[in-house]
């Protein structure tokens, strides 16, 4: 449990000692790529709580949702139709039905412990 | 075991979430202090940057102008270079008045056994050239026959009866030939080879006596007047 956290953290310090900067116009892929990560990394939670996690499937997840977001922003820019908005509201979308679902989750595990 | 590698996979895949946010915080963060001048303040300093800019546009002005000058004086310099061998060609071509120490000769009519003059008898141009080529071997560097200058293209012909100096008649005795030498010295040894050559006897044949003058320091001699026209020769490619 602790162990993801301190993967964030590490994560999180990495980047800022590197001081990596992307160019500005890239922000916008870099952004959606964080939000396609994200959404795979509640997913996964979610499956696990469910006990339906599969490995392959969170790992290819992972990166084909952050390639798959970053092409469809990069498709969108080139078409002039802002396509990375509908990554961001798929995703988006997901991501607060995966925090619902890890949320009762847990409030039925928390309840049923209480319970006990 | 299971347990750990699923945490393995959401440590490493937690890493590049963050990894990912930092930069992509980084990014955005790049303004760290707010732009919190007001219009009074940001009106002073773009008034400082305006004068920046003109002080820049004065330093470029400045440069442009030394160079101006000094591509002008690059000109000018060439232009100085080819005027003096404008002048030197000139010279060398006999284009220009020159003066100098030389001497000069007076050709006029021998006097006869009685005293008097003879009536007037012809120059003949091939005793002027061998006059001419005597002088030069001995040093002369300009040469005037009556005023007329004598250049390498000068020729010298009787055309009728009277002889001709590139166009000049020579029928008025006496005429004085001038010649220029390269200083006193020379003339005097000028002077001297021309008494004893053979020239002076030769011309008293024609009844024509040849006074020879002492050198003088400045002999002031014509320039060539006509154009030269030059028919045989061309640039080398």
């Amino acid at each position: 449990m602790w162990l993801p956290l301190m993967g964030l953290v590490i994560g999180v310090i990495i980047g800022l000692l590197t001081d990596i900067r992307i160019p500005p116009e890239y922000s916008n892929y870099l952004s959606i790529a964080i939000l396609a990560a994200l959404d795979t990394l509640f997913g996964g939670i979610r499956a696990q709580l469910q006990n339906i996690y599969d490995e392959k499937v969170f790992v290819s997840g992972f990166f084909f949702n952050i390639l798959l977001a970053a092409s469809l922003a990069f498709l969108g820019v080139h078409l002039g139709v802002d396509l990375y908005l509908a990554a961001v509201f798929a995703f988006g979308v997901r991501l607060f039905q995966n925090i619902a679902v890890i949320r009762r989750i847990l409030l039925t595990k928390w309840t049923s412990n209480g319970e006990k | 075991m299971v347990g750990a590698q699923k945490n393995f996979y959401f440590s490493v895949t937690a890493s590049i979430i963050g990894f990912m946010v930092a930069i992509q915080f980084q990014t955005v963060s790049e303004p760290v202090n707010r732009d919190t001048r007001d219009t009074w303040e940001l009106r002073n300093d773009l008034m400082g940057e305006k004068e920046l800019q003109s002080e820049l546009l004065q330093e470029i002005r400045m440069v442009e102008d030394t160079l101006t000058k000094y591509e002008s004086e690059r000109e000018m310099s060439k232009g100085e270079l080819l005027k003096e061998t404008l002048e030197e060609l000139k010279i060398e071509a006999g284009m220009s008045d020159v003066s100098g120490p030389g001497i000069i000769l007076t050709l006029q009519s021998a006097m006869n056994e009685l005293g008097r003059e003879v009536p007037m008898s012809y120059v003949s141009p091939s005793l002027l050239q061998r006059l001419i080529n005597e002088l030069n071997m001995y040093g002369a560097l300009h040469i005037s026959i009556d005023g007329q200058r004598v250049i390498n293209t000068t020729v010298i012909r009787d055309i009728g009866t009277v002889t001709k100096i590139d166009g000049h008649s020579l029928n008025n005795l006496p005429f004085k030939i001038k010649v220029i030498t390269k200083d006193s010295e020379e003339a005097e040894k000028l002077l001297k080879r021309i008494e004893i050559s053979d020239i002076v006897e030769d011309f008293f044949v024609d009844n024509l006596q040849v006074m020879i003058n002492k050198p003088e320091e400045d002999i002031e001699i014509p320039g060539y007047q006509d154009t030269i026209r030059i028919r045989y020769m061309e640039p080398v490619e």
